[in-house]
C-alpha cells in the first residue's frame, strides 16, 4: 500500500494504491488522519490505484467519513475499480458515500 | 538284456516264432507218434489174442480127436461092451492130458445103464461103472445136451471138488451103432480134460508191466483171470455190475456170440486200457488181451520230456547266439551314436568305429566319415563370415548403445516431482534409428519434453537425431518460449544441411504446478490428449514443418492445460503407420480406439498396452519404422501438497495465504477475476477466526483448503479455537446512514454476499467453516 496526497487549501486529494486489508489497515488510517491534520473541507480519495479492500479497510473509509461530517467536511472517492465498487456495493456503503468516477 | 536294444527287439520278436513253430513240431511229432503206437499195439493185441488162440486150440483139437476115433471104433464095432473098462483105463492111463473118460450108454430095454468110466485116483487110474441108481447120467448136461444136438459138446468149465481137484471140462461125442441094418445113435463118449494147462497157456501170455489176458466159457464166467477170485466165481457180467461199467457188459455178450474186436476201458486200478478179444471157437470160448494205455505210451511221455528239455536248451543256445551275434554286428551302431554325438559337440574329428566288413555298416561309416569332413568345411566357412559379420553388428550394437545412452531411460525419472508420472518406449526397426524423445527439468518445476522423428533409418537417421537432441538440450531455456527454442534448433540444422533431413518434432513445457502447456509443433503428428474423464482426442495443434528445411519458417507457440488426471500420449508416425502383412496401417482411428479402450492408468501401462496392441496387429510382420511413445499423465492436484494451506493464527500470514490462492487458483483453472473475491472471503473468515476463535496471545492453526466440487468452489477453513460460529452473527443494516453504521459484523457480511453458500459445523474439537461459491471454470 502506497499512499500519496496533495494538499491545496480547498481539498486534499490522496491517492491509495494496492491493498489495504487487516495487516496494514492500521498504517493506513495513521498515514490518513496524519493527512488530514492539514484540514480542509473537503478530501478526495482518488482509488484509481486500489486493488484490493477488506472489511477492515472499509471500516477505516467509514471511520474518516464519520470524522469528516462530524468536522462539517465532505470525504468524496474517486474512480473506484469494479471489483471494489462490488465491495462497496453489497456491504452499502456506496450509498453512504459520495462516489465520483 | 536292456529293453530298449536292438537286440533285444529281434530276439523278443524272432522268440514267438521260434516257438510257435518249435511247438507245432512237437505237437505234430507227438500225435503222429501216439497214433502209430496205438496202430502198433492194436496189430500186437491182435497178434498175441490169435496166437493164443491158436496154441488153445491147438490141445483143443487133439483133445477131441481122442472121442471121435473112440465113436469110430465103437461103431465099426472093433471095440465090445466088455473091453471096454480095459480100454478106458489104458486110455487115461496113456494121456495126461486127460483126467477121466466114459462111454455111456442109452440104457437097454430094461433101463438098466451102463457105462464104463475110467478116472485117475491120485497116481492110479480107476474104473467103474457110472450110471447107478444114485446118478442117473441121463440127465446131466455132458449126456443130454449133445444127444439132443446130435454133435459134440464141451461143457462149462466146472471144478472137480474131491476128486480130480482141479478145473475141469467135458468133451462129449455121441456114438452110434448099426442095430438092424440101422444107424441107431447109440450114446455119449466123453473126456474129462484139466484146463490147468489152459490157466498156464493163457497166464503165460505177458502184456508189458501190468497188461494180462483172460478167458471166458460160453457163459460168460471167468476162467482164467489174474485175480484168482474171480476164477469161476464170476461172469463177465457180474463183474460189468460190479464195477459200474455197462461197456463191459456189451464187451461180454460179443465175446459170448463169438465175434473179435477192439474196444477201450477204464478199469480200475488200470486206468484206461485197450481190450482186444478173440474167441476159440471149437469150445465157444473167448479170449481177451487187456493193454493198459498208461504203459502204451509210457515211452512216448518219456520221450515228450526229452524233446522238451533238449528244445528248452537248443532255445537257450538260440536266444544266447542271437545275442551274441546281433550284437556284434550292430555293436557299431553304438559307437556310431557316440561319435555323432561328439560331432554335435564340435569335435568333427571324432574317432569312428573300425568295420571290416564290406556292408550295410561299411557304407555308413564311409557316409559318416564324408558328413565329418563337410561340416568341418562349412563350419570354417562359416566363423570366416561370421567373424565380418559379428564386427559389422558389433559396432552397430555400440551405436545403439550410444544413441540409447543419449534418451533419458529411468522411469520415473522426477520421483521427486509428484505431479507428474511419466512413461516412454523407442524401438528400433534397424539395430539404430531416426527417432527421438528426451524429457528434462528447466527448473524445478518445468518440463521440457520432446519427440521427433528424423527422415529415413539407420546411421544417418541416428546421427541427425543425435545432434537434434544435443541442440535442444543446449538451446531450452524456461525464459524462452518453445517457438524460440525449436525456431533456433531448426536455424541450427538448416546450417549446411546438404543431405536434405529433416526432423518433425514436438516441444512441450509443463509447468507442474499448474498444468499449464506451452508447446510448439514442427510438422510432429498430433498428440493425443487423454481428458480425466475418459475423452480421447487428437491434441489441436498448428501444423508447423518439420525441422532442418526452411531456416526462416515462423513457428508459433501455443497454450492449453492439463487437469489432474489428464493424460497427453506422444508418438511417431511408426506407431500409426505399422502395417501388417496385409499391408493395414494401424491408423490414427485405431489409436484412439486403443487408447480409449486402455483401463490403464499409468503412463508406463498405457504404453505397453498400446505397443501389445500394435504387436497384435502387425500379427509378426517385420517392423518397417522406429516407434516411439511418451506418456505424460497429470497427476497436479490429486497429490499436490499446495491443495492445502496450514497457516499460524496471525493476520501476518494473509501475504503468504493471498499468494497460495493465486496459485491454488491456477492450479484449479479457475480465472484470475476470482482471485480477489476468494481473498477477500479467505481474508475475513481467517481475521474473523485470529480474533475471535482463538484468545489474545493464544495461538494455533488454521488449515485452508481451496477445492472444486462439481461447479462450486469449496472454500474450508478449520481450527482447534474456541467454539465461534461466525454465520450466527447478525447482518449489519446496510441501509443505515453512516453514522449509524457499526464498525463490526461486515465481514462475515461480505462473506455472505459474495459467495452462495455459508457453513459452519463444530467437529470434534474443531471450528470447521464451509464456503462455496458458484464458478465457472476455463
Amino acid at each position: 500500500m502506497n499512499i500519496a496526497s496533495q494538499v491545496t487549501s480547498e481539498r486534499i486529494i490522496i491517492n491509495v494504491e494496492g491493498r489495504i486489508d487487516t495487516t496494514n489497515y492500521g498504517e493506513f488510517e495513521s498515514a490518513v488522519n496524519k493527512i488530514l491534520e492539514n484540514s480542509t473541507p473537503e478530501v478526495v480519495m482518488d482509488c484509481t490505484a486500489l486493488s484490493y479492500i477488506s472489511s477492515s479497510g472499509l471500516r477505516i473509509f467509514l471511520t474518516i467519513h464519520k470524522k469528516m461530517i462530524g468536522a462539517g467536511g465532505k470525504l468524496i472517492l474517486k474512480s473506484l475499480q469494479p471489483s471494489i465498487r462490488e465491495i462497496f456495493d453489497i456491504s452499502g456503503f456506496s450509498s453512504i458515500f459520495t462516489i465520483n468516477d | 538284456m536292456k529293453r530298449n536294444t536292438l537286440s533285444y527287439r529281434i530276439i523278443s520278436r524272432l522268440l514267438p516264432a521260434v516257438m510257435i513253430i518249435g511247438a507245432a513240431i512237437l505237437i505234430a511229432y507227438y500225435l503222429f507218434a501216439r497214433s502209430s503206437i496205438s496202430e502198433h499195439t492194436s496189430s500186437n493185441a491182435q497178434m498175441t489174442a490169435k496166437n493164443t488162440v491158436h496154441s488153445i486150440e491147438e490141445i483143443v483139437k487133439q483133445a477131441e480127436l481122442i472121442p471121435s476115433n473112440l465113436a469110430w471104433m465103437m461103431e465099426s464095432g472093433s471095440l465090445t461092451k466088455d473091453s471096454l473098462y480095459g480100454f478106458l483105463n489104458r486110455l487115461v492111463t496113456n494121456n495126461p492130458l486127460i483126467y477121466a473118460s466114459a462111454i455111456a450108454f442109452e440104457p437097454d430095454k430094461t433101463g438098466h445103464l451102463f457105462s464104463p468110466y475110467a478116472y485117475r485116483k491120485g497116481s492110479e487110474v480107476e474104473s467103474i461103472n457110472l450110471g447107478s441108481e444114485s446118478y442117473n447120467y441121463l440127465i446131466m448136461d455132458w449126456y443130454q445136451i449133445p444127444a439132443m444136438l446130435k454133435k459134440p459138446y464141451w461143457t462149462e468149465p466146472y471144478f472137480d471138488e474131491g476128486g480130480a481137484d482141479a478145473l475141469l471140462s467135458t468133451y462129449s461125442h455121441p456114438f452110434y451103432l448099426i442095430k438092424e441094418g440101422k444107424r441107431e445113435f447109440a450114446g455119449i463118449i466123453t473126456i474129462d480134460i484139466s484146463l490147468d494147462w489152459l490157466t498156464e497157456i493163457v497166464n503165460s501170455v505177458e502184456i508189458l508191466e501190468t497188461g494180462y489176458a483172460l478167458l471166458i466159457s460160453g457163459n460168460g464166467v471167468y476162467v482164467t483171470h489174474p485175480s484168482h477170485e474171480n476164477i469161476m466165481n464170476h461172469t463177465i457180467f457180474t463183474r460189468a455190475i460190479e464195477l459200474g461199467l455197462p461197456k463191459l457188459r456189451q464187451i461180454g455178450r460179443s465175446m459170448i456170440k463169438g465175434e473179435e474186436g477192439f474196444s477201450t476201458l477204464e478199469l480200475p486200478q488200470i486206468g484206461k486200457a485197450l481190450l482186444y478179444y478173440e474167441p476159440i471157437t471149437s469150445t465157444g470160448w473167448s479170449l481177451g488181451v487187456v493193454y493198459p494205455y498208461k504203459e502204451m505210451y509210457a515211452s512216448l511221455q518219456k520221450l515228450n520230456l526229452v524233446i522238451v528239455i533238449l528244445s528248452l536248451i537248443a532255445l537257450s543256445l538260440l536266444i544266447f547266439f542271437t545275442f551274441t551275434i546281433v550284437n556284434r554286428m550292430l555293436g557299431p551302431l553304438t559307437k556310431f551314436a557316440h561319435s555323432a554325438r561328439e560331432v554335435a559337440e564340435g569335435n568333427f574329428t571324432a574317432e569312428l568305429p573300425q568295420i571290416k566288413s564290406k556292408d550295410e555298416m561299411r557304407e555308413l561309416r564311409d557316409s559318416f566319415e564324408f558328413m565329418q569332413r563337410e561340416l568341418s568345411e562349412y563350419i570354417t566357412n562359416l566363423k570366416e563370415t561370421t567373424t565380418a559379420k559379428e564386427k559389422i553388428e558389433s559396432e552397430l550394437r555400440i551405436a545403439k548403445e550410444i544413441q540409447m545412452g543419449m534418451i533419458p531411460h529411468i522411469f520415473p525419472p522426477f520421483p521427486q516431482i509428484k505431479q507428474i508420472d511419466l512413461f516412454a518406449l523407442l524401438e528400433s526397426a534397424k539395430e539404430v534409428g531416426g527417432d527421438l524423445y528426451d524429457f528434462f527439468l528447466l527448473d524445478d518445476k518445468h518440463l521440457c519434453f520432446a519427440i521427433g522423428d528424423v527422415s529415413g533409418k539407420g546411421i544417418p537417421a541416428s546421427l541427425f537425431m543425435a545432434v537434434t537432441r544435443t541442440l535442444l538440450r543446449s538451446l531450452a531455456q524456461k525464459e524462452k518460449t518453445t517457438a524460440t527454442i525449436v525456431s533456433e534448433i531448426n536455424t541450427t540444422l538448416c546450417f549446411n544441411n546438404d543431405s536434405n533431413m529433416f526432423v518433425t518434432f514436438f516441444l512441450g513445457i509443463l509447468d507442474t504446478t499448474t498444468g499449464e502447456i506451452r508447446y510448439c509443433n514442427a510438422g510432429h503428428n498430433p498428440p493425443v490428449m487423454v481428458k480425466n474423464d475418459g475423452l480421447t482426442t487428437f491434441f489441436d495443434i498448428t501444423k508447423g514443418i518439420p525441422l532442418g528445411l526452411y531456416e526462416d519458417f515462423a513457428f508459433t507457440e501455443q497454450i492449453t492445460s492439463l487437469k489432474s488426471g489428464d493424460t497427453l500420449f506422444l508418438y511417431t508416425d511408426g506407431l500409426t503407420e505399422a502395417e501388417n502383412c496385409k499391408n493395414e496401417l494401424f491408423s490414427d482411428q485405431k489409436l484412439i480406439e486403443t487408447i480409449q479402450s486402455a483401463i490403464a492408468k499409468s503412463p508406463a501401462d498405457l504404453v505397453k498396452y498400446v505397443l501389445e496392441s500394435v504387436r497384435n496387429h502387425v500379427n509378426g510382420n517385420e517392423q518397417s519404422d522406429d516407434l516411439t511413445m511418451l506418456g505424460i499423465l497429470y497427476k497436479g492436484d490429486e497429490v499436490s501438497t499446495d491443495k492445502e494451506m496450514s497457516a499460524e493464527s496471525d493476520i501476518n500470514m494473509l501475504p503468504a495465504i493471498n499468494e497460495w490462492v493465486v496459485r491454488r487458483l491456477k492450479q484449479l483453472g479457475l480465472p484470475d477475476g476470482l482471485e480477489n473475491t476468494v481473498n477477500l472471503v479467505i481474508e475475513e473468515a481467517f481475521s474473523n477466526i485470529v480474533f475471535y476463535a482463538y484468545e489474545p496471545g493464544q495461538k494455533g492453526k488454521i488449515d485452508i483448503s481451496l477445492y472444486l466440487d462439481g461447479e462450486m468452489l469449496v472454500i474450508e477453513l478449520r481450527d482447534k479455537g474456541k467454539p465461534f460460529d461466525p454465520t450466527a452473527a447478525e447482518d449489519p443494516d446496510t441501509t443505515l446512514p453512516a453514522e449509524k453504521r457499526e464498525i463490526g459484523g461486515l465481514g462475515i457480511f461480505l462473506i455472505k454476499k459474495m459467495t452462495d453458500r455459508v457453513e459452519y459445523r463444530r467437529e470434534e474439537r474443531v471450528n470447521v467453516l464451509i464456503i462455496k461459491k458458484k464458478v465457472e471454470s476455463i
